[in-house]
């Protein structure tokens, strides 16, 4: 348990649409992932590999393994690109953010309050993407 | 495009970008609780956000309705006509309607109790006596589009308090929707040879450009709303444009020639004909695009959507969509500040009258030099050499839209129909048709005038460039000047 970190997601405003018309997902990500926020399976099972400590270690900086970091939001943002969106990618991502006109709140807070793409992901929580783009 | 740059990259190299919010994550209001949400760089919780958007969509619509109201029964707060809004399914008006049911249908909506501090009212007493919603379904005129109707009225009817209109694109072109809406009684002659449907897709095909296509099943839906207004006894009009989606409709408005009419982009009344004036009023105008999705977030709203009509990437108008919405993101305050500049834009012109097409006023120089180079012009079947010229009944926009400079068809996009080629009469909406034949009841007789089945028909013709030379010769400067 202490090497992932379990989230809620929710799509709203349309975006469901992109995500197989679902708009709420369970999703589980490991505790550490590559810098480059590659998504693909062996860059994951690396990181599983090296996290062997336990919840209270991984405040310590000096435990995060070279060449990861801890899972952020523009992880996230990867993750449900590469692994659950069914398609137009770009009406989701643009360059390593959301798409200007997507509100994200991270427990029901303005992700640009908690940092955006830089907040770090702990288990339990819930992150909502709401399109605003669906005019007047 | 490489001419012109990548207006974002260029407003990146010269605008640093503040950070996101000022001072702390403490609420500005009560000072007391953590913040939930940043609008224009200023943070505010949810209990104190909610009120705040109640209280930008009071402030707008409240004015427009006191004003009818000078004289005895002021405190009253009663309009002096129903109420009509418009529903596209987009976010704006459906969190138009939600606003509008809490605030003034309602006995018991949840903003009501707060509200009477400002504008004491008798929570039994309405302000309009009916509420009506009306959606414009456009999917019959292209591929692929699914009809929206049925999930549109189960929302409105789970207001309980609103009546629901539905309507269709091709009723403009429908001289029955005609009879039930128009109060003045102006005969338009049915063509039975072909269908509103067929009309309606003749007329779309017809234009220029994409960015034209688009613009007129805009206007089309505006006149739709306005006339169905009309028809139910409203004095308002309540339409969802929020503070970005205004300033979309601004920049691209006055990018297709709309500048005369850039008032009327933010607030307008329309004169019906009868001794009735229309208040058009876009109560959200200034709420960004953020606060209404939170809104309908937090209010658990379902957002049906607007379907995007095929192939619409290309226009005008989508592009200044992606430009502000990317602005508005990165620089939240320079959006309003579009809107606020361009509300302090006046004509340098007295209007002269109204168009025909969109209703909208049109400019005395306009006309005249649209009465120089007449390139649309009503038709009369029976005699073909004698024409009345729509053109100078247009406004520039409606004139630029039709006779954009690419006249390549836009066929690609609508349903597939008879080929349509410039020499072809195209249909109009019936109220050009009924603005025409007012024109030549008010003239008398003397100009060939439409009277018969074919007048819906006007002729898009191009003029060849000696032709155009000589129309233009002495507006044109002299080559050494
Ligand atoms: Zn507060
Ligand atoms: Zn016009």
């Amino acid at each position: 348990m202490a090497s992932s970190v379990s989230l809620k997601i929710e799509f709203g405003g349309g975006l469901e649409l992109l995500f197989a018309n679902q708009s709420s997902h369970k999703l589980t990500l490991p505790k550490f992932v590559p810098i480059s926020n590659s998504t693909s399976l062996s860059s994951l099972s690396s990181s599983n590999l090296k996290d062997t400590d336990t919840e209270s270690a991984t405040s310590d900086d000096a435990a995060i393994p070279d060449g990861l970091k801890r899972v952020d939001v523009t992880y996230l943002l990867h993750h449900l690109r590469d692994h659950l969106l069914k398609e137009r990618p770009e009406l989701f991502m643009d360059k390593e953010t959301v798409r200007p006109g997507i509100l994200v709140l991270i427990n029901d807070t303005d992700w640009e309050l908690e940092g955006e793409g830089e907040y770090e992901l702990k288990s339990g929580d819930e992150l909502v993407f709401i399109s605003t783009l669906h005019g007047g | 495009m490489t001419s012109c740059g990548n207006p974002a990259a260029e407003i990146d190299a010269l605008m640093t970008r503040r950070p996101k919010f000022d001072h702390s994550k403490e609420c500005v209001k009560c000072k007391g609780r953590v913040g939930n949400i940043v609008i224009r760089h200023v943070v505010y919780c949810r209990e104190c956000f909610l009120p705040l958007v109640n209280t930008k969509f009071r402030k707008i619509l409240q004015p427009s309705i006191k004003e009818k109201l000078d004289g005895p029964r002021q405190k009253s707060l009663k309009a002096s006509g129903n109420l009509t809004m418009g529903l596209s399914g987009g976010l704006g008006s459906t969190v138009l309607m939600d606003l509008v049911a809490k605030n003034y249908f309602r006995s018991s909506g949840p903003e009501d109790n707060k509200g009477g501090k400002d504008h004491p009212r008798k929570l039994n007493e309405k302000v309009w006596k009916a509420g009506y919603v009306c959606y414009v379904e456009v999917s019959d005129a292209f591929p692929g589009m699914r009809d929206s109707t049925a999930d549109i009225r189960a929302i409105v009817e789970s207001y309980n308090v609103f009546e629901f209109v539905p309507l269709k694109l091709e009723d403009a072109f429908d001289p029955s929707w005609w009879d039930r809406v128009d109060l003045l009684l102006c005969d338009i002659p049915s063509s039975n040879f072909s269908t509103p449907l067929d009309r309606l897709r003749a007329y779309l095909s017809a234009m220029p450009t994409q960015t034209a296509l688009l613009s007129s099943v805009q206007a089309l839906i505006r006149l739709l709303l306005l006339y169905s207004a009309r028809s139910t006894q409203s004095s308002h009009l309540l339409l969802g444009t929020s503070l970005t989606s205004l300033s979309i409709n601004l920049i691209s408005g006055i990018a297709q020639g709309g500048g005369f009419a850039v008032r009327e982009e933010v607030d307008e009344e329309w004169h019906t004909g009868t001794e009735m004036t229309i208040r058009v009023i876009r109560p959200l105008r200034d709420l960004t695009m953020k606060e209404c999705t939170a809104w309908a977030w937090w209010n658990h709203l379902t957002v049906v959507g607007e379907t995007p009509i095929p192939s619409a990437k290309q226009g005008i108008g989508s592009l200044t969509k992606d430009f502000i919405v990317g602005l508005e993101t990165d620089y939240p305050s320079t959006v309003s500040t579009i809107a606020r500049t361009c509300s302090k834009l006046a004509p340098k012109d007295k209007a002269t009258g109204v168009c025909a097409l969109c209703q909208r006023p049109t400019q005395f120089r306009a006309q005249q030099w649209k009465s120089q180079i007449s390139i649309l012009s009503y038709s009369n079947s029976k005699e073909s050499t004698d024409r009345i010229s729509l053109a100078p009944s247009l406004c520039y926009a409606c004139h630029t839209s039709l006779t954009g400079r690419n006249s390549r068809s836009v066929n690609r996009s609508v349903k597939s129909h008879d080929d349509i080629t410039s020499d072809v009469p195209i249909p109009l909406p019936v109220w050009v048709q009924s603005h025409a034949s007012m024109q030549s009841n008010s003239r008398g007789s003397g100009t060939s005038l439409i009277d018969d089945a074919s007048t819906d028909i006007m002729k898009v013709r191009k003029m060849n460039r000696e032709e155009m030379k000589e129309q233009i010769g002495s507006y044109l400067l002299d080559d050494d000047l």
